[in-house]
């Protein structure tokens, strides 16, 4: 044991970070109680508004947590992480329950610094820990549908129930479905679409040394178009096009709305689906390609059975960064009447109701880093050593 | 039998292969040997119609091949190359199958095909048919790659400095089982090298390439008597030439009839008389006795008699430069 002590090896230096942020939680304000939803919040800390027992257990938890983050290996690092994110959860909920019973209906609980900032610290610590323990991509396409099973668990346990973000779904439960349905439409469909495009196109750019450098290029020009801006140089052409086909305009397509906001998705994914499809396909080791070739594969064979396989994980990186992004800029849709998780944004930011912000947020978060975390187990589980 | 017809490649200004004529008999192993750049790859792709020939044509068994689809001429003659260039997403038994699924062999017979190959080339089926090439030591893709050429039963097998890559005592082992497998399917064998020794080991004939010019083609016997050039003389050895004549025949080649004297040394029938000739020298005997694969004595051959093969002709004896004119 003071052997364990002495070195300095066994002394992970990611302890401080979690320890600071975990003791800054635990002096924090767990939550902030405000008279209703637009009113400042007053900051209440884990002692004052749990009940002695569980604030105990959640001060054991996370003690127990710092603990690993120091001394722990993988697993006792991804348990402590976890129970301290489940315990976290619960302890938000019970506070908030409890303080909205004595402060009346109006009044509302939300998650305060100290719950960010120990969340933050435990995702740190989960995060490490997974590196660690080197998950194969199988079981990290298991934890992330564990982690949502568990996070769609204390959601309709009722544990939340009084959580002031839960409150604001509560009062727009069928727009967040709604919104979140073409979010994801937004971002996949779009996605869809720039694959349908940009990877017969990256093909066609292997073969065509003229062309290569200009379109890359035009790509290139429409990446660097801030996405505000591009969103307001669709709605003109949109708006022209559905004035003059009356066709277009009875489809629902004009200068705002999903139209120019799916558009300008489009635009910004062709870029990644393109570049990465000709870089896959020009990776392809020179020596495969010739064995294939004095084998008798034709040219199609060859696309089909050689190059593009060996092509994919490249072009998934190009897939991966695309849904990840559009998943972030779907959000900003919703300023052209575009829909999605970005409507509660703008919403709560005119209404001055942080609430209601988060309930547009946190979706978003969560489903980009989940589409992050399984296009990287895609990847891996794609990728083949060269022999 | 393949035909090389005044071929020539030209790049540009350069001309890769300039003007080259030689038949290939059936059934035969011929070894294109010369230095970096010489154009042997150039020659060999011209078979398969990688390349395009400039001028000049190559005819297997006397149809000119440009009247083929490239694609499925290549489908027939089995191809390897220098990095083997296996499929790094198929499975070893996938990789060898490649040519049998293009042609649309039933499954079962691709899989009697698979194994048989893998069998053959000591490569237990069970464990390695279901293996990926990065799974596999460099001699093991090696023997994979060879298996693949092999797959459809092509009466031709191209190789592009197959060895290359292996160490000394792999490839030795290598090459021995590549002349067995050749011998067995009587395939006619094309491979490209630059060692010299390699070619002598193997090959029936030896084709000499520099710069783009066929120096000579002939059986490696008469281009160590009679190189038909300075340059195929330098290559194929001023020192060591007579461990190389004798390197060519065989203990049972040579064999003298009759019992072998008293204290005559048992070596097997299947040795060269270059190894054999070391066998004496190191065991202090003046004769040996030949004996063959299934034990029975095949007569018996002198320390005399190596030597006597291993003299160059008359003219040599006033050395090499006399020789060449
Ligand atoms: N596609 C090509 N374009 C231009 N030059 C080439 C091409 N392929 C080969 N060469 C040139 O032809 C010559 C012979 O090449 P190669 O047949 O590969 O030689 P070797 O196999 O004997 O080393 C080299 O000088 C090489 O640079
Ligand atoms: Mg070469």
């Amino acid at each position: 044991m003071t052997r364990g002590y002495l070195r300095p090896a066994a002394f992970s230096r990611l302890g401080f970070v979690v320890t600071g942020l975990l003791a800054a939680a635990l002096a924090g304000p767990l939550v902030s109680f405000h008279a209703n939803r637009i009113l400042p919040g007053d900051p209440r800390s884990v002692f004052a508004c749990l009940p002695p027992a569980l604030a105990a257990g959640l001060v054991l938890i996370l003690a127990a947590a710092m603990a690993a983050a120091f001394f722990g290996g993988g697993w006792p690092r991804l348990a402590m992480a976890s129970l301290g994110i489940a315990a976290l959860g619960i302890a938000c909920g019970v506070a908030a329950s409890r303080l909205t019973a004595t402060g009346g209906s109006w009044s509302r609980v939300s998650p305060g610094m100290g719950f960010w900032l120990g969340l933050f610290g435990l995702v740190v610590l989960f995060a490490d820990a997974a590196v660690r323990i080197r998950f194969s991509p199988r079981a990290r396409l298991s934890l992330v549908f564990l982690a949502g099973l568990c996070l769609a668990g204390f959601f309709y346990s009722g544990i939340w129930r009084d959580v002031s973000v839960v409150r604001e779904y509560d009062a727009r439960a069928a727009d967040f479905w709604r919104e979140g349905g073409i979010h994801i439409m937004l971002a996949a469909g779009s996605l869809m679409v720039a694959c349908l495009i940009g990877i017969p196109l990256g093909i066609g750019l292997k073969f065509s040394q003229a062309l290569r450098a200009p379109i890359l290029n035009l790509l290139n020009v429409i990446q660097t178009i801030p996405s505000i801006a591009l969103f307001g140089m669709l709605i003109v052409p949109l708006s022209w096009l559905a004035a003059h086909l009356p066709a277009l305009a009875k489809a629902g397509i004009n200068g705002v709305g999903v139209a120019p906001a799916f558009l300008a998705l489009v635009l910004y994914s062709l870029l990644p689906v393109t570049a990465n499809t000709l870089i896959g396909l020009r990776g392809v080791p020179a020596p495969v390609l010739d064995a294939a070739r004095g084998m008798g594969l034709t040219s199609l064979q060859r696309l089909g059975r050689v190059e593009l396989p060996l092509a994919l994980p490249v072009i998934l990186t190009g897939v991966r960064l695309v849904l990840v992004q559009n998943l972030g800029l779907a959000t900003v849709a919703a300023l052209i009447g575009g829909g999605g998780f970005g409507v509660f944004v703008f919403q709560g930011i005119g209404q001055g109701a942080p609430d209601l912000i988060l309930l547009g947020a946190l979706p978003s978060v969560i489903l980009a880093l989940a589409a992050a975390v399984v296009m990287d187990a895609l990847i891996a589980l794609t990728a083949r050593p060269a022999p | 039998m393949i035909s090389f017809e005044h071929l020539t490649k030209r790049y540009g200004e350069a001309t890769v292969v300039d003007d080259i004529s030689f038949t290939v008999p059936s059934r035969t192993v011929t070894a294109i040997v010369g230095a970096s750049g010489s154009g042997k790859s150039t020659l060999l792709r011209m078979v398969n119609r990688l390349v395009a020939p400039s001028s000049g044509r190559v005819c297997i068994d006397g149809e000119d091949i440009a009247r083929i689809q490239p694609y499925m001429l290549r489908r027939r003659i089995g191809y390897t190359i220098q990095n083997y260039g296996l499929f790094p997403h198929y499975t070893v038994a996938e990789n060898v199958a490649t040519v049998p699924r293009l042609l649309g062999w039933p499954p079962a017979r691709i899989e009697a095909k698979v194994d048989e190959l893998l069998t053959l080339f000591r490569l237990d089926p069970g464990e390695f048919r279901n293996r990926f090439p990065h799974q596999l030591s460099g001699g093991q893709q090696q023997r994979v790659g060879v298996a693949r050429a092999l797959a459809a039963e092509p009466n031709i097998l191209l190789m592009d400095e197959p060895f290359g890559a292996l160490d000394p005592i792999i490839r030795e082992k290598a090459q021995d089982d590549l002349k067995a497998i050749q011998s067995r399917f009587g395939t006619t064998l094309l491979l490209v090298t630059h060692d010299m020794e390699e070619a002598i080991r193997l090959a029936d004939h030896i084709a000499v390439m520099e710069g783009g010019r066929l120096e000579q083609y002939a059986p490696p016997g008469e281009m160590l008597l009679h190189p038909a050039t300075p340059l195929v003389e330098q290559l194929i050895g001023t020192s060591d030439k007579a461990f190389r004549v004798l390197s060519l025949v065989t203990l049972e080649a040579a064999a003298a009839p009759g019992p072998p004297p008293p204290g005559a040394l048992p070596l097997p029938a299947s040795l060269s008389l270059r190894e054999a000739l070391s066998e004496l020298l190191w065991s202090r005997r003046n004769a040996l006795a030949v004996i063959g694969d299934d034990g029975a004595p095949k007569g018996s051959v002198t320390l005399e008699a190596i030597l006597r093969r291993a003299a160059g002709p008359e003219a040599s004896q006033d050395g090499p430069a006399a020789e060449r004119r």
